[in-house]
């Protein structure tokens, strides 16, 4: 029995840990700044914003990759 | 007549006043028409969606010019380049109110070519804007967020902004671990307890102490390091602070408890470290908060500056930044911009929108050589004037570097509290060695001698004396709020229940501010009523405005009539036609310019002429809020010193005052004015409460020990408030001061209580007559009372009625 809880309890502190690190992550990246849009994004964002989302994210992607070219075509 | 909801803002007007469409759509403005089109176009309409059931204001008139933000100054200001050439610029977006607006202008910025990534804060309306110079100019997205209804200024985003959101983000993440590991904690403790009572194995028992103390040192070491770093400074710089009470007690109970962990004998208390750490950190996080908060406000007041001046130069103009802007420059400006720095005017006559410095509402007349004060805004025609003071001498820098001074220095009671503790904390700290130093040689055992030690920290832990101020606060802040008042901090209570010295701004506190009309001279028949009203229709002045309201409200009917040749007279008036008939408007000195001559008054006054022949006088008056007399009565009974500031001319100071009954009055008061009687106010050991709600009273409220700012008052006024009447009441400040003398007289009892608990228990402890289970059990006794002795606050309504 107490075999069992000791698996458990290491197997639970170390995905908390995991997820602490990615909580103190994203905190430190901005990702809580505003709470107010998150939670309502939370609620609220439809499968659309979701895919806009999404391709913002590549879109970004590409700008930046253009941009690098143009400038080691500058140089 | 019915009432339908405008198919874009939301808001509820009557139908006869819509403008309509097919389809059941009906619109409260052109700007509401054009941007729901405009939408339904561009397939933005999900916009609608996402408003749910909130409502927005009618889309901003934006006909500025836009091409300022493509200017090789304003470029040098607040334009970034990132490593990879994309530009950055942060702006604070005017006419947020809700997900959907921030949803809307995200999106319409980000459907843009050439824009990498646009992110709007809700909270604080800020926007970080990134895109490609060399495919989009700065100017078009600007349009196109003005398009749509909103406006946007840039703001300086400099070292100090990233600092208070490096602040925000590191307390969240430290608060977060801290929740999560006493969450944690607690739910392991309800076992541990059980089992203390019920009987547990050692194993089980071991293991339980074994992840508390994982918890508990993710929490002590990674959140509690705040308090750590705070200590280390203050031993640096030989201060004995609550830092190092707070990280002393939690690490020397976490060794204990490590002890325990490993063999000892006793109770681990692994939980009370995480919490001591959890509670004092929440603390701290709002007061970050609050700073931050501040700050916003203060960038949003910053985002109002203008961003250039024009500039003759050999009889050329010239647009320049600010800081180019040299003594000596004649400076043009224009009808509805803002004057850039200081200076005086050249010509003849110009008229001044002075709000922002003296709170006067009414536009202020300048005549030749008369001091021109940089963000007032021209109401008149195009006027020049002469610059005397550079940008950053001049009076709208000079307030934005106060105002900062103000918010960096303003936790003053603070320091008190901290100067306080520091006894406290070095006495308890003595305390305890002294105890494990003699019973050590006393008994020889070192187990025996830190369990005491442990006891005299445990016990002597401030909790009883900390909750002793804020418990009762709280209650006495939570009773205020169902009164409409905010007290932004519970400390505020102690310094508004010491208060002395009242000082009342006159515009916005004591007068609401607007005109009224207080006596007509002679009533109108119906053509001269129709005449009048056309007459002021043609004019966005405040005194029109007031005397055509107030024709609405006592005339049954007034019949459509368009004038010819209407002519605005800068400071004086109107001049209009009617055919043949020639209609005058104004004050006596556009009355006497044509040869019509008219009583003086002390009022303001409006005179109605046609053909040369008065017709009708009105005279105008700022009207004196409900209350005032109530409000000023009760002062006087509890012997508070009244004081009333306004930038009013002597005349009109003195005819309110007398009336509302107060002896002491400032007329003709600058901001700094009314910042410098505050400061000769506490110089002579007065505790001053100011009262205020413009901007023009900002730096006054920042110098006050309290600051209570109206509801309805300007955004960076509130940011510098302690207390907010949110009802906008006189009454408010009425019942802020019953419930903060009240909760003080409180706050004193708890203190005694605690300060009674701790002469006979600390004696107690150091005899060793306590263990530290019981002296953790005799702590939260004490807290208990100090709990219970809080909540009488609100129930003695009999003893209240008594004290009103």
């Amino acid at each position: 029995m107490n075999e069992v809880l000791q698996l458990e309890l290491i197997v639970g502190i170390i995905v908390t840990f995991i997820l602490i690190t990615i909580f103190v992550l994203s905190a430190k990246k901005g990702n809580f700044d505003d709470q107010k849009k998150m939670m309502d994004g939370m609620l609220f964002d439809s499968p659309d914003d979701l895919r806009s989302a999404a391709q913002q994210e590549a879109k970004q992607e590409e700008m930046r990759k253009k941009k690098r070219e143009s400038k080691e075509l500058d140089k | 007549m019915s009432d339908v909801k405008c198919s874009h803002c939301q808001l509820v007007f009557d139908s006869t006043v819509m403008i309509e469409e097919k389809d059941n759509l009906y619109f409260c403005c052109k700007g509401c028409q054009g941007v729901y089109h405009l939408l339904k176009d561009d397939g933005l309409d999900a916009f609608y969606d996402k408003m749910r059931n909130n409502t927005i204001a009618p889309p901003l008139e934006n006909d500025k010019d836009s091409s300022s933000f493509d200017l090789e100054s304003f470029k040098q200001r607040y334009i970034k380049t990132d490593a990879d050439g994309f530009s950055r610029v942060d702006l604070v977006i005017e006419g947020i109110h809700c997900a959907a607006c921030v949803w809307l202008n995200e999106k319409i910025l980000n459907e843009t070519e050439g824009v990498l990534e646009v992110s709007i804060n809700f909270s604080n309306n800020k926007a970080k804007l990134v895109w490609d110079e060399d495919t989009v100019k700065l100017s078009t997205l600007i349009e196109k967020i003005r398009l749509v209804g909103y406006n946007a200024y840039p703001y300086d985003f400099n070292e100090v902004s990233q600092q208070s959101i490096d602040a925000k983000r590191n307390y969240i993440s430290r608060m977060g671990v801290a929740i999560f590991g006493v969450l944690n904690i607690m739910m392991i403790d309800v076992a541990k307890y059980a089992g203390y009572f019920l009987g547990m194995d050692r194993e089980v028992l071991h293991m339980i102490h074994l992840v508390e103390f994982l918890f508990s040192t993710m929490v002590l070491f990674y959140s509690g390091w705040i308090f750590f770093k705070g200590a280390y400074y203050g031993l640096k710089n030989k201060i004995i602070n609550m830092d190092l009470l707070v990280s002393g007690g939690a690490t020397i109970t976490y060794f204990y408890s490590i002890s325990i962990l490993f063999g000892a004998k006793g109770q681990s208390y692994f939980d009370s470290v995480a919490m001591i750490i959890l509670f004092v950190l929440v603390g701290k996080y709002l007061e970050v908060l609050g700073k931050k908060s501040a700050m916003d406000s203060m960038d949003r007041m910053k985002s109002q500056i203008p961003l250039e001046a024009t500039i003759i130069e050999n009889g050329v103009k010239k647009v320049v930044t600010l800081d180019e802007v040299k003594v000596g420059d004649i400076i043009e400006v224009k009808n509805g911009e803002k004057a850039s720095v200081d200076g005086v005017s050249i010509v003849k006559l110009a008229t001044f929108d002075e709000s922002s410095l003296s709170g006067e509402s009414l536009p202020v007349e300048k005549q030749k050589g008369e001091n021109i004060f940089s963000g007032t805004i021209n109401t008149g025609n195009v006027m020049r004037y002469e610059a005397t003071k550079n940008y950053a001498n001049s009076s709208l820098s000079t307030m934005m570097n106060l105002l900062e001074d103000a918010l960096a220095s303003k936790p003053k009671i603070e320091e008190t509290t901290n100067r306080l503790s520091q006894h406290f904390s070095l006495s308890i700290i003595i305390l305890a060695m002294l105890s494990f130093v003699g019973w050590y040689f006393y008994s020889g055992d070192f187990e025996k001698s830190l369990i005491i030690t442990i006891s005299v920290i445990v016990i002597a832990c401030p909790c009883a004396l900390a909750l002793a101020t804020p418990i009762a606060s709280l209650v006495g802040i939570s009773w205020a709020t169902q009164k409409g008042l905010l007290f932004k901090e519970a400390k505020f209570i102690e310094t508004f229940a010491k208060a002395t010295t009242v000082v009342l701004d006159k515009t916005g506190t004591i007068t609401k501010g607007k005109l009224t009309v207080k006596h007509q001279s002679k009533v109108l028949n119906e053509e001269h009523l129709a005449l009048l009203y056309a007459l002021l229709s043609g004019s966005t002045h405040p005194v029109s405005q007031s005397i055509k309201k107030y024709l609405e409200a006592t005339a049954k009917e007034i019949d459509a009539l368009s004038l010819e040749n209407i002519e605005q007279v800068s400071a004086q008036g109107m001049v209009a036609h009617y055919g043949k008939i020639e209609l005058l408007g104004g004050n006596a000195k556009l009355m006497q310019r044509h040869g019509i001559m008219v009583e003086k008054s002390a009022y303001t006054v409006y005179h109605f002429a046609i053909d040369g022949v008065l017709i009708s006088s009105f005279e105008l008056e700022d009207s004196i809020k409900e209350n005032v007399t109530e409000l000023i009565a009760y002062f006087k009974k509890k012997k508070i010193d009244i004081f009333m500031a306004t930038g009013d001319s002597q005349e009109v100071a003195s005819r309110l005052a007398k009336e509302v009954g107060i002896e002491n009055f400032m007329s003709q008061m600058s901001p700094l004015d009314k910042a410098n009687k505050i400061k000769a106010l506490k110089e002579q050991a007065e505790i001053v409460v100011m009262v205020g709600d413009g901007i023009n009273d900002t730096l006054a409220l920042s110098y006050a020990d309290i600051a209570i700012v109206m509801g309805s008052g300007a955004d960076v006024a509130l940011a510098m408030s302690d207390v907010v009447v949110q009802n906008n009441s006189l009454l408010g400040i009425k019942d802020a001061f019953v419930i903060s003398r009240r909760t003080y007289r409180f706050i004193k009892q708890n203190l005694l209580i605690s300060l009674l608990y701790n002469l006979i228990t600390i004696p107690l402890a150091i005899a060793g007559y306590v263990m530290p289970l019981f002296a953790a059990l005799s702590m939260s006794l004490s807290s208990l009372l100090v709990v219970g002795n809080s909540m009488r606050i609100k129930q003695k309504n009999k003893k209240l009625k008594k004290e009103k």
